[in-house]
C-alpha cells in the first residue's frame, strides 16, 4: 500500500538518503531500523510531505504523493506521531483529539473515533479536560498515538515511541500498538532504538545505515541474524 | 476624575482595537506587520467616503470595511508577506518589518496621490451629542458605540478561536506549525486567512478613529505607534490582555492630560513602553 522506489532526500544542500526502497503492507507493522543519525526520521518526513524528495517515487495504494502538500496526504489517510510528541500543550486532551480529526472525511465521525480511542485509552478519558502540556510523559505519548488515530488513517508513521519513557511506560506502550495493530488492521511504519523490542512485534524490517538501506528480512529472521545482532542487539560476542 | 476614567475607557477600547490585529499575527505567525497603520488608515478613508458619498452611517459602513480590507489583507499575504514563512523566526520578523515599512511608504504616499493630504473627519449627526449617567457623568454617544464595537470584537475572536475548527487550526498552528500541518491542516491557508482577518480588525480600528479623530494618508503611522506600545505591555497574542493594556493606557493618558494638559499625553505612552522592556523578565 506504500511503496518507495529509489527515494532521494536532501535537507538544504546535503544528502541524507541515498536510492531507498521500501513497502509497508496493510495490517502489518513494518520496522525501520538503523543507529542515530541514519536517516529514518528524514525519511518519514519524506513521506508525510514535511520534506520532499528529491528524486524517486513514493505510491500510496497505487497513487504518486511525492509532489503533494502534506494536509493532502493526511487526507488521504497516512497519519504520524511525531518523534518528541509535538502535542499541542496549552490545549485540552479533547481539543488535541480533535485536532487529530481535523481532515474533512474523519471530521463527520470523530464522535465516534474518540469513543473508540477511548476504550484503548481509557486514562485520556478522564483528564479530557485537562491541558495536554500537564499530562505525565506516558500520558502525553498516549494522547499522541489516539490524536494520530482521531484521523482514521490506512497508514501510521511511528517515530521513536519509547522517546523519554520510562521500562515499563515502553512496554505497555508497545502492548498497545500491538493490540491497535491487530484490531483496526491498518499500515504501520515503526521507526524506533529499541531493536529487540520492536523485531519481536513487527513483520518485516529494513536497516538504514548512513542513509541507505543495507539490509531488509522478516523480523523473525533478522533478530536470529549475525548482522544485527552485532550491530544492534550488542550481544554478537555472546 | 470618574469623567476622565470614562473618556480613558473610551480611548482605550479603540487603542485595543487598534492593537488586537497587530497582536495576533505576531502571536500565530511571527510577523510584524508594521503596515497595520496604513490598513487602519485606509478604513478610516473607506468610512469617510461612504459617508460623504453615500451618506451611509460608519458603524454601518464597518460591514463593507470588513470586506474590502479582507481582500486587501488577503492580496498583500498572497502577494508579499508569505514568502517570509519558510524563514527562521527572528529574519521572518526582521523581514516582514522591512516588508511592512516598504508597504507603508507605497500605501500612504499611494493615498496622498488619490485623496490629497487634506485631514478629514466623519461628522454623522449625533457626533457630539452626550448620554447623562447617574451623577452627572456624562458620555459621548460615539464613546458607547466605540466600548460597545470593542466588546462585540472581543466576543466574536474568542467565539472564533475557542469554537470552530478554524479558530482551533489557527492556535494548533500557532503553538506547532509542523504538527498542526501533520493533522491536516492547510497552514498556508490557515495564515491567509488569519492574516487577512486581521486586516479587517485594522480597518475597523481605522472606522472609530475616522468618526472619534481624524483620517489623513499617514495618520496609520500614529496610530501604529499606540499599537505597538500596546504590544508590548500586553505580550503577544492573549485577546483579554491587548484590550486590558488598551484601557491601562487609555486611562493614564487620560489621568496624565488632566494634570500636566494634553501637551505631555504621548510621554506618557512611552515611559509605560521603556518601563515595561526595563523591567519585565521575558
Amino acid at each position: 500500500m506504500l511503496d518507495l522506489r529509489e527515494v532521494d532526500v536532501h535537507r538544504g544542500d546535503i544528502q541524507v538518503l541515498w536510492r531507498v526502497s521500501l513497502a509497508a503492507q496493510e495490517g502489518k507493522m513494518t520496522a525501520l531500523l538503523g543507529s542515530n543519525g541514519a536517516g529514518k526520521t528524514t525519511l518519514l518526513s519524506a513521506i508525510t510531505g514535511l520534506l520532499r524528495a528529491s528524486k524517486g517515487t513514493i505510491t500510496l495504494h497505487g497513487s504518486r504523493i511525492e509532489t503533494r502538500p502534506v494536509h493532502e496526504i493526511v487526507e488521504m489517510g497516512v497519519s504520524m506521531v511525531p518523534e518528541g510528541r509535538r502535542l499541542f500543550p496549552e490545549m485540552t486532551v479533547h481539543e488535541n483529539l480533535e485536532l487529530g480529526a481535523f481532515a474533512r472525511k474523519a471530521r463527520n465521525q470523530r464522535q465516534e473515533t474518540m469513543d473508540l480511542i477511548f476504550g484503548i485509552f481509557p486514562v485520556l478519558k478522564g483528564r479530557r479536560l485537562q491541558i495536554a502540556g500537564t499530562l505525565s510523559g506516558g500520558e502525553q505519548q498516549m494522547l499522541t498515538i489516539a490524536r494520530a488515530l482521531m484521523s482514521r488513517p490506512r497508514l501510521l508513521l511511528l517515530d521513536e515511541l519509547s522517546w523519554g519513557l520510562s521500562p515499563v511506560a515502553t512496554e505497555n506502550i508497545f502492548e498497545t500498538i500491538k493490540k491497535i495493530n491487530r484490531t483496526m488492521g491498518l499500515a504501520m511504519l515503526i521507526v524506533e532504538q529499541n531493536v529487540s523490542m520492536t523485531l519481536e512485534m513487527a513483520d518485516y524490517a529494513y536497516i538504514l545505515e548512513n542513509g541507505r538501506i543495507v539490509g531488509e528480512g522478516r523480523a523473525g529472521t533478522l533478530l536470529e541474524s549475525e548482522q544485527v545482532k552485532d550491530a544492534y542487539l550488542g550481544i554478537g560476542d555472546l | 476624575m470618574p469623567q476622565i476614567v470614562i473618556y480613558g475607557i473610551i480611548t482605550g477600547a479603540f487603542y485595543g482595537l487598534t492593537s488586537i490585529g497587530l497582536s495576533l499575527v505576531f502571536g500565530v505567525m511571527r510577523h510584524l506587520n508594521i503596515a497595520h497603520g496604513s490598513l487602519l488608515m485606509i478604513g478610516g478613508f473607506v468610512a469617510y467616503w461612504a459617508f460623504h458619498l453615500f451618506n451611509i452611517d460608519p458603524f454601518v459602513s464597518i460591514l463593507l470595511v470588513i470586506v474590502i480590507l479582507f481582500a486587501l489583507g488577503a492580496a498583500l499575504y498572497k502577494g508579499m508577506f508569505c514568502r517570509l514563512d519558510d524563514l527562521p523566526e527572528g529574519q521572518k520578523i526582521n523581514n516582514s518589518m522591512l516588508v511592512g515599512f516598504g508597504l507603508t511608504w507605497i500605501i500612504d504616499n499611494l493615498a496622498i496621490l488619490f485623496w490629497t493630504s487634506d485631514v478629514r473627519a466623519v461628522t454623522p449627526a449625533y457626533t457630539g451629542s452626550v448620554v447623562e449617567l447617574m451623577s452627572g457623568m456624562r458620555v459621548p454617544l460615539v464613546g458607547v458605540g466605540i466600548v460597545g464595537l470593542a466588546l462585540l470584537v472581543i466576543f466574536s475572536l474568542h467565539l472564533i478561536l475557542t469554537k470552530t475548527f478554524f479558530g482551533k487550526a489557527v492556535r494548533a498552528t500557532a503553538q506547532d506549525r509542523d504538527a498542526a500541518n501533520l493533522m491536516g491542516i492547510n497552514v498556508e491557508r490557515t495564515y491567509l486567512i488569519f492574516f487577512a482577518l486581521s486586516s479587517s480588525l485594522a480597518g475597523i480600528a481605522g472606522v472609530v478613529a475616522a468618526v472619534n479623530y481624524s483620517v489623513h494618508p499617514t495618520v496609520g503611522f500614529e496610530w501604529l505607534l499606540k499599537a505597538i506600545i500596546i504590544l508590548v505591555l500586553a505580550g503577544v497574542g492573549k485577546i483579554g490582555r491587548v484590550f486590558t493594556a488598551g484601557l491601562a493606557l487609555g486611562i493614564a493618558e487620560a489621568i496624565s492630560v488632566y494634570f500636566t494638559g494634553p501637551a505631555y499625553r504621548e510621554v506618557v505612552g512611552l515611559v509605560l513602553f521603556i518601563l515595561v522592556l526595563l523591567y519585565r523578565s521575558r
